[in-house]
């Protein structure tokens, strides 16, 4: 059985964490017992997912909302703060005046601004999704600075050696170098915007899972309040994955690399 | 010591250059006044300790920092401006990581506008002659760091450029990948003659592979006087057991000693 021991120890490795916590949910499951918790305090899991398996149709549809905004806000602060990145990089001028605007603002907690929007532009969907902007956008933009301004000075020399004109250098050098900070931005956003969407929703909507969750806790419903989060976490997770999947088809030469630097 | 002969046909003069960083009282004198001449198809070596204002001599040349005072001229020309017809290395690599080590030597070719396809079999003797053809599909970050100097040397050499400028290559190699890799640049250097400028600060590099050593004094740098090694090529092994060479590593590390950087 010598070959069955790598395979056995590689499946101890993968597996011990799921068994922590499905042991987890166990104690869970058998806590509401044990300690006599009220239902309306917690329920137990399963009870959680028979019940919310009643309210498929609404989570489903309050779903669809949250993961509009949460998606439209993180694109619209990818679209947006990768080429101002790139152009408070290119120019003096900018540097000197949207740099400093942005490294503040990131100093301001976004979620501030949350009732001022909604003020402005009501309980649809338009708030939410700036909102998502908001949290996304400064993550994205300060690293974009950072990654265009990373080419190194001896590959800058290089490059002027050549006589590459700046298009050539962009597309050949400074693009391809940016990159791998870029996507540090994109992975932070991917974490904030569910966060962005859910609070927009607690502050005013009348749709959306961080809806759901507010009304379902006033309604003293926990195990359909823990449902939505469930959902919530799987969104947060799904845009995460989403990112990672198009880092490693992007840039695969980053990921090897990291790999080789972190062994040795 | 001789002075650089003045008449024979000079590819590159340096001609009182100085170099001064920041300006006013804080003004920093990193190197010169300073001139010299350096003739075509020569392998001439910068000596100096670190801080000497070597590189930034270098880097002059290569016009890729403006002088303070002077002027210098490449094959007749004078630089005012970055110098396209050079290849430049320096202690570490210009090779990117998103390239294999052919798309690396490459890059030299794409940022130039030239078609590599055209250079494909320059490219291999290339490789194929500092001993990567069976890593031309490798990336950089599975090369030791030998391999990619290696690598990094065609990517400078393989537009065959007249003049070759090495800032301290082999500065973060191992003692014995550095004697590999001086055998390769040597016979890289004998087989077709570019002009070759080294920038270093290992007396014993100088002498077993320039015909000129100038040595430069600690900051500020300026030139102490030029040296010519007159030994037999190749400077292999041989040679480099021989009193001669022994004379010249001595003489040299005299002079750095009445400095006091030894």
């Amino acid at each position: 059985m010598q070959m069955g021991r790598p395979v056995i120890a590689r499946f101890g490795r993968l597996a011990t964490f799921p068994i922590f916590l499905a042991l987890l949910i166990l104690f869970w499951e058998r806590s509401i017992d044990w300690f006599s918790i009220p239902r309306y305090i917690l329920q137990r899991p399963s009870d959680i997912v028979i019940n919310s398996a009643a309210d498929i149709p609404r989570l489903a549809e309050y779903t669809m909302v949250t993961a509009s905004e949460t998606l439209l806000g993180f694109v619209a602060a990818l679209a947006a703060g990768v080429p101002l990145g790139l152009a408070i990089v290119t120019s003096q001028l900018l540097r000197r005046t949207l740099y400093p605007l942005c490294v503040s603002l990131e100093m301001v907690p976004k979620i501030a601004f949350a009732p001022i929007f909604i003020a402005w532009l009501g309980f649809g969907l338009l708030p939410k999704i700036i909102v998502v902007f908001l949290v996304c956008f400064f993550p994205v933009v300060l690293n974009a600075i950072a990654g265009f301004s990373s080419l190194s000075e001896e590959l800058t020399r290089f490059s002027a050696t050549t006589g590459a004109s700046a298009w050539r250098n962009f597309w050949r050098l400074r693009l391809p170098a940016a990159l791998p900070q870029c996507f540090v931005g994109f992975k932070f956003a991917a974490v904030n915007a569910t966060v962005g969407a859910t609070i927009a929703e607690f502050i005013g909507s009348d749709r959306g899972l961080g809806f759901y969750i507010q009304i379902q806790t006033g309604n003293m419903r926990p195990d359909l309040a823990f449902a939505a989060i469930f959902v919530l976490t799987l969104l947060g997770l799904a845009l995460f994955g989403a990112v990672t999947l198009a880092e490693r088809a992007i840039i695969p030469w980053d990921i090897a690399q990291r790999r080789i630097r972190g062994r040795s | 010591m001789t002075q650089a002969a003045v008449g024979t046909q000079a590819h590159i003069s340096v001609d009182e250059v100085s170099k001064h960083f920041g300006d006013g009282g804080d003004a920093v004198h990193a190197f010169g006044p300073t001139s010299f001449e350096i003739e075509a198809g020569a392998f001439v070596s910068l000596l100096g300790p670190s801080g000497c204002g070597k590189s930034t001599l270098l880097l002059m040349i290569a016009g890729l920092l403006p002088v303070t005072e002077g002027t210098i001229h490449v094959g007749g020309e004078r630089v005012r401006h970055v110098r396209t017809d050079v290849g430049i290395m320096f202690q570490d690599s210009t090779l990117v990581p998103w390239r294999s080590v052919r798309g690396n030597v490459e890059l030299q070719l794409e940022l130039r506008g030239l078609s590599p396809i055209i250079f494909r079999e320059r490219i291999d003797e290339l490789l194929a002659s500092v001993g990567l053809a069976d890593f031309a599909h490798r990336r950089p970050y599975e090369l030791s760091g030998g391999m990619q100097q290696r690598a990094a040397f065609c990517q400078a050499f393989v537009h065959s450029p007249p003049t070759l400028l090495l800032d301290e290559p082999l500065g973060k190699l191992d003692a014995m990948t550095r004697e590999r890799i001086r055998a390769d640049l040597q016979e890289q250097w004998r087989r077709t003659r570019p002009t070759v400028l080294l920038v270093t600060h290992s007396i014993e590099e100088a002498v077993q592979l320039s015909g000129k050593v100038c040595l430069i004094t600690p900051r500020p740098g300026r030139l102490h006087g030029i040296i010519d090694i007159d030994l037999p090529w190749p400077r292999d092994a041989e040679v480099k057991k021989s009193p001669e060479f022994v004379r010249y590593v001595n003489e040299i590390g005299d002079i750095f000693r009445g400095y006091g950087v030894i």
